[in-house]
């Protein structure tokens, strides 16, 4: 779910731009400026996966893979998440123009912890790969709800319902990420393994 | 209006008022349902996951949003939205509104458009209108409507109006993000921004992850048709995940594959870390008079919003 135009109050809103230009800039910082290129063209892949609906009951939720993008790209996740967060704003209305920073935020902080996280538990056997990957996926929707929760609760007690019902409305989602997260690894383990090493775009020649 | 102890309606008033929600809910489904059936024209409903719209296609124009000097669009019409969005009056929020609809006007764009931004924020500010009213706190003075035999069934007069004042800031914002976006190419309005200060790496990639939505787009729909024709449907179950896990790791394989190749094409046509630059900029009287006045409107409205109502 992201926020849209209007909604968070004018300090949180610039607090969310400065919090993500220092992340976004630490990302660029740490990421091989010949690799910048690749990060923005698999960008495009991962906004693509995310426009894949799953059907839930009667309705259906669109994929976010944050855990995904942080698994897969490691620091340069945050620049990553914020061009997508930036582009889903510009073409749908995905989030609003002024909620940017607090969008990006929101994502790209729990992509990095994700990485973090799956590089931390996930050994060498594939088993070990998809549970680590299947906690790192729906971890960071865990961490990416309850920041946007308090972005909302920032907003004054008036909020505290609709920030409940966003927590319960994402619960499924939690479930859903995890899952895909871990059939995507245990396809790349099997498939293309380098990937999931810690460069996970090999240098160029 | 009494302000004080609950103002109770019948209970047929909360029928009605449902009977009216879920008209408008089906009279929104219908709309978007034909309109979706109009854009899609294989006539394949899984096809809507794929649809991506064109961001400048109407970027060639004469209109005056189209002939405003970039940088000074860009940062005049950025101020003013940031201005909107700390609105915390009906009043002041309507006026924006109608300027809104006043700039897609101005600009020439297709109304529709708009629209369509206006529905993907439907979810989200409808769960502000709904949510809102019943779980906002009661203060001193807030006029609270019950109906009779479901006194737990609290509606908070307040909170629906802090609902509908966020929802109408919003839906201010999102008409102004076409006559800001839309009124040039996109390479140029990344150029401009350029310009004004993000890190020429960051233009770059905002510009590639763009162009390769595209691309990627297409891909993902050859690669979902060939599924659906081997039988593959989306149902809600654990089997689907994981199809839609195995495709999702073969889209990236060939997409990590695809950067290796665009990376090595760009270096083979000279590609030094730089993007060529092809838009002029020159900015006139006139632009600085749209823009300093569209500022001043901005926060005009601001004050308004503080001081008068």
């Amino acid at each position: 779910m992201h926020i849209s135009d209007g909604v968070l109050p004018t300090p949180v809103t610039l607090a969310g731009f400065a919090a993500s230009f220092a992340i976004a800039a630490w990302s660029v910082r740490k990421t091989d400026p010949d690799q910048l290129p690749k990060v923005a063209v698999v960008t495009s892949a991962f906004f693509v996966a995310s426009l894949i609906h799953v059907p839930m009951g009667p309705t259906s939720v669109h994929l976010l893979l944050p855990g995904l993008v942080g698994i897969l790209l490691g620091n340069a996740a945050f620049i990553s998440i914020t061009l997508g967060i930036v582009l889903q704003s510009f073409l749908f209305q995905f989030g609003g123009i002024t909620a940017i920073g607090a969008n990006a935020f929101m994502m790209g902080a729990p992509a990095l912890t994700a990485g973090w996280v799956f590089r931390l538990l996930k050994g060498a056997t594939l088993g070990r790969h998809m549970v680590a990957a299947a906690f790192a996926g729906g971890g960071c929707v865990v961490l990416a709800v309850s920041i946007l929760a308090a972005l909302l609760y920032a907003g004054g007690e008036d909020f505290l319902g609709v920030a409940k019902i966003a927590i319960l409305a994402h619960l499924p989602v939690i479930g859903i990420e995890s899952a895909v997260a871990a059939f995507t690894v245990s396809f790349l383990y099997k498939v293309k393994p380098d990937l999931l090493g810690l460069d996970a775009i090999p240098p160029s020649p | 209006m009494n302000s004080n102890g609950p103002v109770e309606l019948p209970l047929y008033a909360l029928f009605l008022l449902l009977g009216g929600l879920g008209g408008l809910w089906l009279l929104s489904a219908l709309t978007v349902g034909r309109q979706a059936r109009r854009s899609a024209a294989a006539g394949d409903e899984s096809e809507r996951d794929w649809s991506v719209p064109t961001l400048d296609s109407e970027g060639r124009g004469t209109s005056p949003f189209h002939r405003w000097d970039l940088r000074i669009k860009i940062v005049s019409l950025f101020l003013f939205i940031l201005c909107l969005s700390g609105l915390s009056q009906l009043q002041t929020a309507s006026l924006a509104l109608i300027v809104g609809f006043g700039s897609i006007a101005v600009a020439r764009l297709p109304l529709r458009r708009s629209l369509r931004r206006i529905s993907a924020m439907a979810a989200f500010l409808g769960m502000f209108l709904v949510v809102m009213p019943l779980t906002a706190p009661v203060k001193a003075g807030d006029t609270v409507i019950v109906f009779e035999h479901l006194h737990w069934l609290t509606f908070n007069v307040r909170g629906f109006h802090l609902a509908v004042v966020i929802s109408v800031k919003a839906c201010a914002i999102a008409l102004l993000v076409e006559p800001l976006i839309a009124t040039a190419p996109f390479s140029s309005s990344v150029q401009a921004m350029a310009r004004l200060g993000l890190p020429e790496t960051i233009c770059q990639m905002l510009l590639l992850a763009h162009r390769y939505i595209y691309v990627f787009q297409h891909e993902a729909q050859r690669m979902h048709r060939g599924m659906r024709v081997r039988g593959f449907r989306k149902r809600f179950d654990l089997e689907t995940l994981r199809i839609l896990g195995n495709f999702l790791g073969m889209l990236l394989v060939r997409s990590f594959e695809r950067t290796q190749r665009v990376h090595d094409a760009m270096l083979c046509r000279g590609y030094d870390g730089r993007l060529m630059w092809t838009t002029a900029f020159r900015a006139t009287g006139m632009d600085w008079v749209k823009g300093v006045s569209l500022v001043a409107g901005g926060i005009g409205l601001l004050v308004l919003d503080r001081f008068w109502f």
